[in-house]
């Protein structure tokens, strides 16, 4: 049975910047045209706005100095979370509960960065901001979330079978879906060839299996079910928001690589919304690295644990199929905008408002965060169209 | 080259360091339960004991994952590229796990790859294959 949360809150209004290798603009600047993009989206107006809500690894602007530039002058709620990728459906979900409990009617949430131009994730070295890690390994040339991503990739695949023909299959699975997304920064068609020639990053990961560093922000409004049904677009529902007590390599309590965190937190997110994975029609799974969508299409249970490459591999995520996964081309094809621009696809397909991409039937779906080896946590929702 | 990051100790692990320092591999060892901690932390995990001592390990342990890394995340590596970090588990307890890199930069690792730690590099632990 669902809980009492479940359906209370939806998602009324999505927005946009561009994304772009050079922004040119502040991340005060995005994270506001990324606001009032999602506000007209739900025809909202600004003054309607109570609540703020964002996280940022020392890479962005304080929710604060948005909301004053917002003009809001009693902030009903904010959260302004310290955390990257697993914190992103965190911070919705947790918007989800003030609104539903009537802590506050609007709530905004964003994400802005300059992740390429300003604050590269891989390119500059630079550790993770308050980390007790970073003196057990910078020293050994290893802080980028590439390495830290391939080094579970390179333990995973050991383990399980999965090879170079598996990742390479969810690297061209969601460019095919980005030929037909006008936002995706890298729409080129690719072959299996293609990515066998892609430089190596950090083996076992090439070029083509990493994210985009991009430059952009996307903000999501939530508002309880009620209000969202005045406003202009269909709301897609909130079902359910889990959040996963993270597990790290040096948390002392994950011995094997390959199972993340999402692992734990995933029968919690199906019992609140009372459904099972065989309900989902589509998923958006955060792809930092393509070995990130294997591994969580089994923790989150759509196959059994090591069968995710074969999964893959067998075409079921691609368009049409059994598992639509990310329709939009994922952070691989489309940009990377820490979780957000998963979230925002989602209801543009449960609106039915994905145009060449739209998925037929999408009246459910998961999108989901990092899944924890970095930032220790991880989270997701389950979003419903509005019927 | 000097302008490699060195591992900087803070409040809880400093012996540690010590301990590198001294050629020995220590951890903490819980009072009450007697779980291995680490990194050093005041609390135990298991039993939520604060009691603890320093005790030096067997320093063996496994590799069980290793990358190389092609692209120069940092400055003071880019002459180091392609190099190789590995993964280690120690015996005493199969959560306990460090990043690290073979004593032979040239070497390759596999996975299951049996390994002792060695102190020739410090402040830095290298590992070296058993039996070697």
């Amino acid at each position: 049975m669902a809980l009492d949360f479940a359906d209370k809150a939806a998602i009324a209004g999505v927005g946009y910047t561009e994304f772009s290798r050079n922004s040119g603009v502040s991340t005060l600047t995005l994270a506001l045209r990324a606001i009032m993009a999602a506000l007209e989206d739900a025809g909202l107006p600004p003054d309607r706005l109570d609540g703020i809500a964002t996280h940022r690894v020392g890479d962005s602007i304080p929710a604060a100095i948005v909301a004053q530039a917002m003009g809001i002058t009693d902030l009903r709620y904010f959260t302004d979370h310290f955390g990257g990728g697993g914190s992103s459906h965190a911070v919705v979900g947790q918007a989800a509960l003030a609104v539903a409990s009537g802590v506050a009617d609007y709530v905004v949430c964003y994400r802005a960065i300059n992740a390429r131009s300003e604050f590269r994730m891989g390119g500059t070295g630079r550790p993770a901001v308050d980390s007790i890690e970073t003196q057990y390994q910078a020293p050994y040339g290893y802080v980028a979330p590439p390495q830290q991503y391939a080094m579970v990739a390179s333990a995973y695949m050991h383990k399980y079978g999965i090879t170079e023909r598996h990742l390479g299959a969810v690297a061209l699975t969601q460019r095919a879906y980005a030929a037909a997304n006008e936002r995706a920064l890298m729409r080129t068609p690719i072959t299996y060839e293609d990515y066998l020639a892609s430089r190596w990053v950090a083996e076992p990961f090439r070029l083509l299996d990493c994210c985009l560093e991009t430059d952009g922000a996307v903000a999501i409004l939530v508002s309880s079910a009620e209000r969202a049904r005045d406003l202009a677009q269909r709301p897609a529902l909130i079902r359910a928001a889990a959040w996963g007590g993270g597990q790290t390599l040096l948390s002392n309590r994950q011995p094997e690589p390959g199972t993340s965190s999402a692992a734990r937190m995933a029968p919690r997110l199906f019992r609140m919304a009372g459904l099972t994975p065989a309900d989902i029609d589509l998923a958006m799974i955060y792809d930092c690295f393509t070995a990130a969508v294997p591994l969580q299409l089994e923790d989150y249970g759509f196959c059994a644990k090591g069968e995710g490459g074969d999964f893959v591999l067998s075409g079921a995520t691609a368009a049409g199929r059994s598992l639509p996964v990310n329709t939009h081309g994922g952070f691989l094809s489309e940009g990377y905008v820490h979780g957000w621009n998963h979230i925002a696809e989602a209801v543009q397909q449960l609106r039915g408002a994905a145009g060449a991409r739209q998925v037929a039937g999408a009246d459910i779906a998961l999108s989901t965060g990092a899944p924890g080896y970095v930032g220790g946590v991880t989270s997701a929702l389950i979003l419903r169209r509005d019927l | 080259m000097t302008d490699r990051p060195v591992p900087v100790p803070d409040r809880d692990s400093a012996p540690f360091w010590d301990g590198v320092h001294a050629g020995e591999l220590r951890l903490q060892r819980c009072g009450g339960c007697g779980a291995y901690r680490w990194p050093a932390r005041a609390i135990c995990n298991r039993c939520h004991g604060f009691e603890a001592e320093w005790v030096a390990v067997s320093g063996r342990g496994t590799v069980i994952s290793w990358i190389r890394t092609h692209q120069p995340f940092m400055r003071a590596f880019q002459d180091d590229v392609p190099y190789i970090t590995i993964q280690v588990q120690l015996d005493e307890q199969d959560d306990i796990q460090m990043i690290g890199r073979l004593a032979d930069p040239g070497a390759q690792p596999v996975i299951g790859m049996r390994v002792r730690a060695d102190f020739s590099d410090r402040p830095l632990v290298v590992w070296q294959p058993l039996g070697s």
